[in-house]
Protein backbone atom coordinates (compact mmCIF):
# COMPACT_ATOMS: atom_id res chain seq x y z
CA UNK A 1 0.00 0.00 0.00
CA UNK A 2 1.38 3.38 -1.45
CA UNK A 3 1.40 6.10 0.94
CA UNK A 4 1.47 9.49 -1.12
CA UNK A 5 2.89 13.05 -0.10
CA UNK A 6 -0.13 14.76 0.06
CA UNK A 7 -2.04 11.90 2.50
CA UNK A 8 1.46 11.82 4.81
CA UNK A 9 1.13 16.03 5.15
CA UNK A 10 -2.96 15.81 5.76
CA UNK A 11 -2.84 13.10 8.29
CA UNK A 12 -0.35 15.41 9.78
CA UNK A 13 -1.77 18.20 9.61
CA UNK A 14 -5.68 16.45 11.16
CA UNK A 15 -3.28 14.91 14.10
CA UNK A 16 -2.10 18.72 14.80
CA UNK A 17 -5.45 20.27 14.33
CA UNK A 18 -6.78 17.43 16.80
CA UNK A 19 -4.06 18.42 18.76
CA UNK A 20 -5.54 21.91 19.38
CA UNK A 21 -8.93 20.93 20.79
CA UNK A 22 -7.03 18.49 23.23
CA UNK A 23 -4.81 21.19 24.22
CA UNK A 24 -7.55 23.70 25.03
CA UNK A 25 -9.33 20.93 27.12
CA UNK A 26 -5.82 20.45 29.17
CA UNK A 27 -5.83 24.29 29.77
CA UNK A 28 -9.63 24.32 30.62
CA UNK A 29 -9.08 20.55 33.45
CA UNK A 30 -6.94 22.95 34.69
CA UNK A 31 -8.49 26.05 34.91
CA UNK A 32 -12.11 26.09 33.92
CA UNK A 33 -12.46 29.69 34.41
CA UNK A 34 -9.15 30.72 33.02
CA UNK A 35 -9.09 32.85 29.87
CA UNK A 36 -6.46 33.17 27.60
CA UNK A 37 -5.15 36.35 25.66
CA UNK A 38 -6.73 34.70 22.56
CA UNK A 39 -9.66 33.90 24.31
CA UNK A 40 -9.84 37.73 25.43
CA UNK A 41 -8.83 38.40 22.11
CA UNK A 42 -11.51 36.63 20.15
CA UNK A 43 -14.15 38.14 22.86
CA UNK A 44 -12.93 41.80 22.38
CA UNK A 45 -13.48 41.19 18.36
CA UNK A 46 -16.96 39.28 18.78
CA UNK A 47 -18.53 41.68 21.00
CA UNK A 48 -19.40 44.03 18.80
CA UNK A 49 -20.50 41.38 16.70
CA UNK A 50 -22.97 39.67 19.22
CA UNK A 51 -23.89 43.63 20.17
CA UNK A 52 -24.74 44.40 16.51
CA UNK A 53 -26.49 41.21 16.06
CA UNK A 54 -28.86 41.90 19.03
CA UNK A 55 -29.28 45.54 18.33
CA UNK A 56 -30.89 44.32 15.43
CA UNK A 57 -32.87 41.46 16.31
CA UNK A 58 -34.36 44.13 19.18
CA UNK A 59 -34.63 46.33 16.62
CA UNK A 60 -36.44 43.28 14.02
CA UNK A 61 -38.43 42.58 17.35
CA UNK A 62 -39.45 45.59 18.02
CA UNK A 63 -40.70 46.17 14.58
CA UNK A 64 -42.90 42.98 14.89
CA UNK A 65 -43.68 44.32 18.16
CA UNK A 66 -45.28 47.30 16.58
CA UNK A 67 -46.71 46.15 13.84
CA UNK A 68 -48.68 43.62 16.16
CA UNK A 69 -49.34 46.07 18.35
CA UNK A 70 -50.72 48.03 15.80
CA UNK A 71 -52.95 44.90 14.23
CA UNK A 72 -54.08 44.68 18.13
CA UNK A 73 -55.30 48.30 18.43
CA UNK A 74 -57.01 47.89 14.67
CA UNK A 75 -59.13 45.32 15.93
CA UNK A 76 -59.03 47.27 19.40
CA UNK A 77 -60.52 50.25 17.13
CA UNK A 78 -62.99 48.24 15.89
CA UNK A 79 -64.48 46.55 18.51
CA UNK A 80 -64.67 49.69 20.40
CA UNK A 81 -66.42 51.82 17.39
CA UNK A 82 -68.81 48.72 17.96
CA UNK A 83 -68.91 49.37 21.47
CA UNK A 84 -69.71 52.62 20.69
CA UNK A 85 -72.24 52.55 17.96
CA UNK A 86 -74.06 50.36 20.82
CA UNK A 87 -73.76 53.06 22.99
CA UNK A 88 -74.59 55.94 20.92
CA UNK A 89 -77.86 54.08 20.70
CA UNK A 90 -78.72 53.20 24.11
CA UNK A 91 -77.83 56.88 24.51
CA UNK A 92 -80.61 57.84 22.32
CA UNK A 93 -82.84 55.74 23.41
CA UNK A 94 -82.05 57.02 26.94
CA UNK A 95 -82.28 60.76 25.87
CA UNK A 96 -85.73 59.69 24.59
CA UNK A 97 -87.19 57.69 27.59
CA UNK A 98 -85.72 61.01 29.48
CA UNK A 99 -87.67 63.00 27.79
CA UNK A 100 -90.78 61.20 27.70
CA UNK A 101 -90.34 60.66 31.36
CA UNK A 102 -90.07 63.76 31.94
CA UNK A 103 -93.59 64.75 29.73
CA UNK A 104 -95.24 61.93 31.83
CA UNK A 105 -94.11 63.88 35.23
CA UNK A 106 -95.40 67.02 34.17
CA UNK A 107 -98.52 65.44 32.81
CA UNK A 108 -98.88 63.67 36.50
CA UNK A 109 -97.91 67.14 37.84
CA UNK A 110 -100.53 68.53 36.52
CA UNK A 111 -102.99 65.63 36.90
CA UNK A 112 -102.90 66.18 40.78
CA UNK A 113 -103.05 69.93 39.92
CA UNK A 114 -106.46 69.75 37.84
CA UNK A 115 -109.90 68.80 40.07
CA UNK A 116 -111.58 67.23 37.25
CA UNK A 117 -112.33 64.15 36.50
CA UNK A 118 -109.62 63.53 33.61
CA UNK A 119 -108.34 60.07 31.64
CA UNK A 120 -105.22 59.67 30.32
CA UNK A 121 -104.60 59.55 26.39
CA UNK A 122 -101.54 58.28 24.24
CA UNK A 123 -101.17 60.02 21.33
CA UNK A 124 -101.19 57.33 18.65
CA UNK A 125 -101.42 59.59 15.45
CA UNK A 126 -100.72 63.04 13.97
CA UNK A 127 -101.94 64.09 10.42
CA UNK A 128 -100.08 66.89 9.62
CA UNK A 129 -100.29 69.83 6.82
CA UNK A 130 -98.42 70.35 3.82
CA UNK A 131 -96.13 73.07 5.91
CA UNK A 132 -95.79 69.86 8.66
CA UNK A 133 -97.98 71.54 10.86
CA UNK A 134 -100.09 69.10 13.03
CA UNK A 135 -103.73 69.63 12.10
CA UNK A 136 -105.02 66.66 13.93
CA UNK A 137 -104.64 64.22 16.58
CA UNK A 138 -105.61 60.59 17.34
CA UNK A 139 -105.65 59.53 20.40
CA UNK A 140 -106.02 55.88 21.75
CA UNK A 141 -109.11 56.13 24.06
CA UNK A 142 -112.44 55.07 21.84
CA UNK A 143 -116.03 54.53 22.39
CA UNK A 144 -115.31 53.18 25.07
CA UNK A 145 -113.94 55.47 27.38
CA UNK A 146 -114.43 59.03 25.03
CA UNK A 147 -117.16 60.84 23.61
CA UNK A 148 -117.36 63.60 21.14
CA UNK A 149 -117.02 67.68 22.26
CA UNK A 150 -115.24 66.32 25.32
CA UNK A 151 -111.92 68.62 25.98
CA UNK A 152 -108.61 67.58 25.68
CA UNK A 153 -105.65 69.35 27.80
CA UNK A 154 -101.63 68.73 28.28
CA UNK A 155 -99.10 69.56 30.70
CA UNK A 156 -98.78 72.46 28.53
CA UNK A 157 -102.73 73.76 27.63
CA UNK A 158 -105.61 73.43 25.94
CA UNK A 159 -105.35 70.78 23.14
CA UNK A 160 -108.73 71.04 22.00
CA UNK A 161 -111.79 68.60 21.90
CA UNK A 162 -112.60 64.90 20.72
CA UNK A 163 -114.33 65.35 17.03
CA UNK A 164 -114.97 61.71 16.70
CA UNK A 165 -114.79 58.39 18.20
CA UNK A 166 -114.07 55.10 16.42
CA UNK A 167 -113.29 51.47 18.21
CA UNK A 168 -109.91 52.10 20.08
CA UNK A 169 -109.31 55.28 18.57
CA UNK A 170 -110.54 58.50 18.96
CA UNK A 171 -110.18 62.07 16.65
CA UNK A 172 -109.56 65.40 18.46
CA UNK A 173 -110.21 68.99 16.72
CA UNK A 174 -107.40 71.09 17.70
CA UNK A 175 -107.92 74.22 18.89
CA UNK A 176 -106.04 75.50 15.84
CA UNK A 177 -108.59 73.76 13.62
CA UNK A 178 -111.20 76.80 11.60
CA UNK A 179 -114.06 74.60 12.92
CA UNK A 180 -112.80 75.17 16.75
CA UNK A 181 -114.53 77.54 18.81
CA UNK A 182 -113.21 78.06 22.70
CA UNK A 183 -114.37 80.26 25.63
CA UNK A 184 -111.52 82.03 26.27
CA UNK A 185 -110.31 85.08 28.17
CA UNK A 186 -107.50 87.24 28.13
CA UNK A 187 -105.76 86.29 31.85
CA UNK A 188 -104.66 90.18 32.86
CA UNK A 189 -108.30 91.97 32.18
CA UNK A 190 -110.37 89.34 31.69
CA UNK A 191 -111.84 90.41 28.80
CA UNK A 192 -113.63 87.29 26.64
CA UNK A 193 -114.16 86.55 24.26
CA UNK A 194 -114.14 83.28 21.30
CA UNK A 195 -111.36 81.94 20.24
CA UNK A 196 -111.39 80.43 16.77
CA UNK A 197 -108.65 77.96 15.33
CA UNK A 198 -106.81 80.10 12.36
CA UNK A 199 -104.62 77.38 11.37
CA UNK A 200 -100.89 76.22 10.72
CA UNK A 201 -100.93 76.93 14.57
CA UNK A 202 -102.64 80.41 14.84
CA UNK A 203 -105.89 81.09 16.36
CA UNK A 204 -107.82 84.36 16.78
CA UNK A 205 -110.06 86.29 19.24
CA UNK A 206 -112.14 89.06 19.10
CA UNK A 207 -112.55 90.47 22.49
CA UNK A 208 -114.14 93.89 22.95
CA UNK A 209 -112.24 97.30 22.58
CA UNK A 210 -112.55 98.48 26.25
CA UNK A 211 -109.95 96.53 27.48
CA UNK A 212 -107.01 96.47 25.52
CA UNK A 213 -105.17 93.36 25.03
CA UNK A 214 -100.89 93.52 24.63
CA UNK A 215 -98.75 91.19 22.95
CA UNK A 216 -97.54 88.91 25.55
CA UNK A 217 -100.69 88.41 26.86
CA UNK A 218 -102.14 84.58 28.21
CA UNK A 219 -105.26 83.72 26.97
CA UNK A 220 -106.95 80.88 28.81
CA UNK A 221 -109.95 79.61 28.96
CA UNK A 222 -113.06 80.76 30.77
CA UNK A 223 -115.13 77.57 31.23
CA UNK A 224 -118.06 79.53 30.28
CA UNK A 225 -118.66 77.20 27.38
CA UNK A 226 -119.44 73.91 29.79
CA UNK A 227 -116.53 72.21 27.85
CA UNK A 228 -113.06 73.29 29.09
CA UNK A 229 -112.40 73.37 33.03
CA UNK A 230 -111.70 77.33 33.71
CA UNK A 231 -108.08 78.55 33.75
CA UNK A 232 -106.32 76.87 31.13
CA UNK A 233 -103.44 78.13 29.36
CA UNK A 234 -104.09 78.29 25.70
CA UNK A 235 -101.34 80.78 24.24
CA UNK A 236 -99.91 84.12 24.18
CA UNK A 237 -101.34 87.10 21.97
CA UNK A 238 -98.65 87.99 18.97
CA UNK A 239 -100.32 90.37 17.19
CA UNK A 240 -103.51 92.74 18.36
CA UNK A 241 -105.40 95.11 15.51
CA UNK A 242 -108.24 96.78 15.86
CA UNK A 243 -111.40 96.79 13.37
CA UNK A 244 -114.74 97.90 12.77
CA UNK A 245 -117.51 95.80 13.08
CA UNK A 246 -121.18 95.56 12.62
CA UNK A 247 -121.60 95.70 16.48
CA UNK A 248 -118.68 98.81 16.77
CA UNK A 249 -114.84 98.43 17.55
CA UNK A 250 -113.60 95.31 18.22
CA UNK A 251 -109.42 93.77 19.10
CA UNK A 252 -108.31 90.97 16.50
CA UNK A 253 -106.11 89.43 18.86
CA UNK A 254 -103.81 86.53 17.38
CA UNK A 255 -102.56 83.66 19.72
CA UNK A 256 -100.16 81.03 19.80
CA UNK A 257 -101.13 77.81 21.27
CA UNK A 258 -99.28 77.06 24.26
CA UNK A 259 -98.97 73.32 23.32
CA UNK A 260 -96.82 72.48 20.47
CA UNK A 261 -99.01 69.60 18.96
CA UNK A 262 -96.64 67.95 16.56
CA UNK A 263 -94.54 67.02 19.83
CA UNK A 264 -97.58 65.67 22.06
CA UNK A 265 -97.13 62.01 23.62
CA UNK A 266 -99.83 61.98 26.01
CA UNK A 267 -102.67 63.68 26.73
CA UNK A 268 -105.81 64.15 29.41
CA UNK A 269 -108.95 64.01 28.26
CA UNK A 270 -111.63 65.72 30.65
CA UNK A 271 -114.40 63.42 31.42
CA UNK A 272 -116.39 65.63 34.25
CA UNK A 273 -115.54 69.07 35.71
CA UNK A 274 -115.07 69.71 39.07
CA UNK A 275 -118.13 70.07 41.48
CA UNK A 276 -118.61 73.49 42.62
CA UNK A 277 -116.83 74.05 46.04
CA UNK A 278 -119.49 73.78 49.46
CA UNK A 279 -116.75 75.29 51.72
CA UNK A 280 -120.20 75.84 55.01
CA UNK A 281 -120.69 71.93 54.00
CA UNK A 282 -117.46 70.56 54.84
CA UNK A 283 -118.10 67.24 52.68
CA UNK A 284 -116.95 67.09 49.04
CA UNK A 285 -119.74 66.83 46.24
CA UNK A 286 -119.56 63.81 43.80
CA UNK A 287 -118.89 65.02 40.71
CA UNK A 288 -121.63 65.49 38.11
CA UNK A 289 -122.12 63.03 35.65
CA UNK A 290 -119.54 62.62 32.84
CA UNK A 291 -120.24 63.02 29.26
CA UNK A 292 -121.25 59.19 28.12
CA UNK A 293 -119.21 58.28 31.43
CA UNK A 294 -119.56 57.48 35.14
CA UNK A 295 -116.55 60.13 36.95
CA UNK A 296 -113.72 58.06 37.70
CA UNK A 297 -112.87 57.74 41.58
CA UNK B 1 -9.01 29.85 1.84
CA UNK B 2 -11.00 32.68 1.18
CA UNK B 3 -14.19 29.74 1.16
CA UNK B 4 -12.72 28.67 5.18
CA UNK B 5 -12.70 32.27 5.94
CA UNK B 6 -16.36 32.88 4.71
CA UNK B 7 -17.50 29.91 6.34
CA UNK B 8 -15.97 30.73 9.90
CA UNK B 9 -17.41 34.36 9.82
CA UNK B 10 -20.77 33.13 8.60
CA UNK B 11 -20.34 30.33 11.44
CA UNK B 12 -19.25 33.32 14.23
CA UNK B 13 -22.51 35.60 12.82
CA UNK B 14 -24.93 32.55 13.08
CA UNK B 15 -23.35 31.69 16.31
CA UNK B 16 -23.88 35.12 17.72
CA UNK B 17 -27.37 35.68 15.97
CA UNK B 18 -28.79 32.59 17.62
CA UNK B 19 -29.21 33.07 21.38
CA UNK B 20 -29.08 36.67 20.78
CA UNK B 21 -32.57 36.26 19.02
CA UNK B 22 -33.55 33.57 21.87
CA UNK B 23 -32.68 36.21 24.14
CA UNK B 24 -35.13 38.87 22.11
CA UNK B 25 -37.91 37.04 21.16
CA UNK B 26 -37.67 35.25 24.99
CA UNK B 27 -37.72 32.14 22.94
CA UNK B 28 -37.71 28.72 25.40
CA UNK B 29 -37.57 26.47 22.89
CA UNK B 30 -34.14 24.26 21.81
CA UNK B 31 -32.27 26.66 19.90
CA UNK B 32 -30.68 25.00 16.54
CA UNK B 33 -27.47 24.65 16.29
CA UNK B 34 -26.55 26.28 13.01
CA UNK B 35 -22.77 25.27 13.14
CA UNK B 36 -24.14 21.52 12.32
CA UNK B 37 -25.58 23.16 9.16
CA UNK B 38 -22.45 24.50 8.52
CA UNK B 39 -20.35 22.05 8.96
CA UNK B 40 -22.67 20.01 6.70
CA UNK B 41 -22.07 22.53 3.73
CA UNK B 42 -18.44 22.13 4.43
CA UNK B 43 -18.48 18.51 3.81
CA UNK B 44 -20.90 17.94 1.12
CA UNK B 45 -21.05 21.23 -0.89
CA UNK B 46 -18.94 21.46 -4.12
CA UNK B 47 -16.14 22.35 -4.90
CA UNK B 48 -14.53 20.53 -2.36
CA UNK B 49 -12.91 21.64 0.44
CA UNK B 50 -9.91 19.86 1.59
CA UNK B 51 -9.87 18.00 4.88
CA UNK B 52 -7.73 20.13 6.38
CA UNK B 53 -9.66 23.67 4.97
CA UNK B 54 -12.04 21.95 6.81
CA UNK B 55 -10.88 20.88 10.12
CA UNK B 56 -9.31 24.56 10.42
CA UNK B 57 -13.27 25.12 9.62
CA UNK B 58 -14.75 23.02 11.80
CA UNK B 59 -11.95 23.51 14.89
CA UNK B 60 -12.95 27.54 14.63
CA UNK B 61 -16.64 27.28 14.73
CA UNK B 62 -16.27 24.40 17.98
CA UNK B 63 -13.99 27.04 19.76
CA UNK B 64 -16.21 30.35 19.07
CA UNK B 65 -19.13 27.93 20.17
CA UNK B 66 -17.19 27.20 22.78
CA UNK B 67 -16.91 30.73 23.96
CA UNK B 68 -20.71 31.61 22.93
CA UNK B 69 -21.99 28.50 25.03
CA UNK B 70 -19.65 28.89 27.67
CA UNK B 71 -18.72 25.35 27.80
CA UNK B 72 -15.34 24.46 29.03
CA UNK B 73 -12.69 25.17 26.27
CA UNK B 74 -11.91 21.89 23.73
CA UNK B 75 -15.17 20.89 24.69
CA UNK B 76 -17.26 21.90 21.58
CA UNK B 77 -13.84 22.44 19.36
CA UNK B 78 -13.28 18.41 19.37
CA UNK B 79 -16.73 17.23 18.98
CA UNK B 80 -17.01 19.92 15.94
CA UNK B 81 -13.36 18.48 14.70
CA UNK B 82 -14.03 15.15 14.81
CA UNK B 83 -17.99 15.33 13.93
CA UNK B 84 -16.65 17.18 10.65
CA UNK B 85 -13.96 14.19 10.07
CA UNK B 86 -16.78 12.05 9.96
CA UNK B 87 -19.07 14.08 7.99
CA UNK B 88 -15.62 14.16 5.28
CA UNK B 89 -15.67 10.55 5.64
CA UNK B 90 -19.53 9.95 4.37
CA UNK B 91 -18.83 12.58 2.48
CA UNK B 92 -16.60 10.97 0.46
CA UNK B 93 -19.03 8.16 -0.29
CA UNK B 94 -22.36 9.75 -0.14
CA UNK B 95 -23.55 13.05 -1.79
CA UNK B 96 -26.90 15.32 -0.40
CA UNK B 97 -28.08 16.47 -3.76
CA UNK B 98 -31.76 17.30 -2.76
CA UNK B 99 -32.96 19.26 0.52
CA UNK B 100 -34.39 16.64 2.68
CA UNK B 101 -31.59 14.81 2.73
CA UNK B 102 -29.80 18.00 3.72
CA UNK B 103 -32.05 18.40 6.19
CA UNK B 104 -32.04 14.98 7.64
CA UNK B 105 -27.71 14.63 7.07
CA UNK B 106 -28.49 18.33 9.71
CA UNK B 107 -30.25 16.83 12.05
CA UNK B 108 -28.29 13.61 12.25
CA UNK B 109 -24.82 15.70 12.49
CA UNK B 110 -26.44 17.62 16.01
CA UNK B 111 -27.51 13.98 16.51
CA UNK B 112 -23.37 13.13 16.40
CA UNK B 113 -22.46 16.45 17.47
CA UNK B 114 -24.19 16.03 20.92
CA UNK B 115 -23.40 12.58 21.01
CA UNK B 116 -19.85 13.75 20.55
CA UNK B 117 -20.27 16.81 23.28
CA UNK B 118 -21.86 14.33 26.06
CA UNK B 119 -18.67 11.95 25.31
CA UNK B 120 -16.01 14.26 26.16
CA UNK B 121 -17.93 16.11 28.89
CA UNK B 122 -18.40 12.50 30.38
CA UNK B 123 -15.10 11.61 30.38
CA UNK B 124 -13.66 14.61 31.81
CA UNK B 125 -17.09 15.34 34.06
CA UNK B 126 -14.89 13.93 37.57
CA UNK B 127 -12.26 16.56 36.39
CA UNK B 128 -14.62 19.29 36.00
CA UNK B 129 -16.93 18.48 38.91
CA UNK B 130 -20.21 17.53 36.98
CA UNK B 131 -22.64 14.76 37.86
CA UNK B 132 -23.01 12.52 35.37
CA UNK B 133 -26.58 12.36 35.92
CA UNK B 134 -27.01 15.88 34.92
CA UNK B 135 -24.87 14.67 31.86
CA UNK B 136 -27.34 11.46 30.78
CA UNK B 137 -30.40 13.92 31.17
CA UNK B 138 -29.25 16.22 28.69
CA UNK B 139 -29.51 13.56 26.63
CA UNK B 140 -33.13 13.65 26.31
CA UNK B 141 -33.37 16.91 24.79
CA UNK B 142 -30.90 15.77 21.89
CA UNK B 143 -33.92 15.09 19.66
CA UNK B 144 -35.67 18.58 20.24
CA UNK B 145 -32.06 19.96 19.28
CA UNK B 146 -32.18 18.01 16.02
CA UNK B 147 -35.64 19.03 15.54
CA UNK B 148 -34.86 22.89 15.75
CA UNK B 149 -31.66 22.39 13.71
CA UNK B 150 -33.55 20.28 10.56
CA UNK B 151 -36.16 23.12 10.74
CA UNK B 152 -33.48 25.97 10.50
CA UNK B 153 -31.41 23.74 8.19
CA UNK B 154 -32.34 25.26 4.79
CA UNK B 155 -32.42 28.74 5.50
CA UNK B 156 -29.19 28.45 6.95
CA UNK B 157 -27.44 26.44 4.09
CA UNK B 158 -29.08 28.97 1.92
CA UNK B 159 -27.64 31.85 3.76
CA UNK B 160 -24.18 30.54 3.62
CA UNK B 161 -24.63 29.08 -0.13
CA UNK B 162 -25.35 33.10 -0.63
CA UNK B 163 -22.27 34.26 1.23
CA UNK B 164 -19.89 32.07 -0.59
CA UNK B 165 -21.15 33.37 -4.41
CA UNK B 166 -21.22 37.29 -2.90
CA UNK B 167 -18.08 36.83 -1.41
CA UNK B 168 -16.29 34.78 -3.74
CA UNK B 169 -13.40 36.53 -5.73
CA UNK B 170 -14.09 37.17 -9.21
CA UNK B 171 -11.46 35.77 -11.18
CA UNK B 172 -9.42 38.19 -14.01
CA UNK B 173 -9.13 37.81 -17.51
CA UNK B 174 -5.49 36.87 -16.74
CA UNK B 175 -6.66 34.14 -14.57
CA UNK B 176 -9.06 32.48 -17.33
CA UNK B 177 -6.25 32.61 -19.50
CA UNK B 178 -3.72 30.54 -17.53
CA UNK B 179 -6.36 28.35 -17.01
CA UNK B 180 -6.74 27.56 -21.28
CA UNK B 181 -4.40 24.69 -22.31
CA UNK B 182 -1.63 25.02 -24.63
Amino acid sequence: MRVSLRNARNVALVAILLGIPLLLLRGSVQDRYQMGAFDRAVWRIGAPLEAGVSYSARWVASFFARWVFQAGALEDRERLEQENRVFKRRLREVVRLEEENRELRRSLQMREQVPEDLLSAEVVGVEQSPFFRAVKIQIDRGTAYVRPEMAVLSADGVVGRIEKTHGDRSNVLLITDPASHIAVEIARTKAPGILQGAGEDRCEVKISSESVAREGDLVQTSGVDDLFPTGHPVGRVTRVTNRIEEGGEVQVVEVVPSVRFDHLRMVWVVLATAPEPDPPSGIARKPGSARGLQPLN
Amino acid sequence: MFRALVYVGVGWVLAAAVPALGSVFRLTVMLPSTSAVVLNHVAFSGPRVGVASGLVVATAIGYLEDLHQGAPAGTLTLAHAIAFLVLHWVSIRIALPRFPARLAAAAITVVVLDLLTWAVLSVLADAYGFRHASLNASLETVGWHALATMLVAYPVWMVVDACQGVLRPRRGLSDLRGERGP
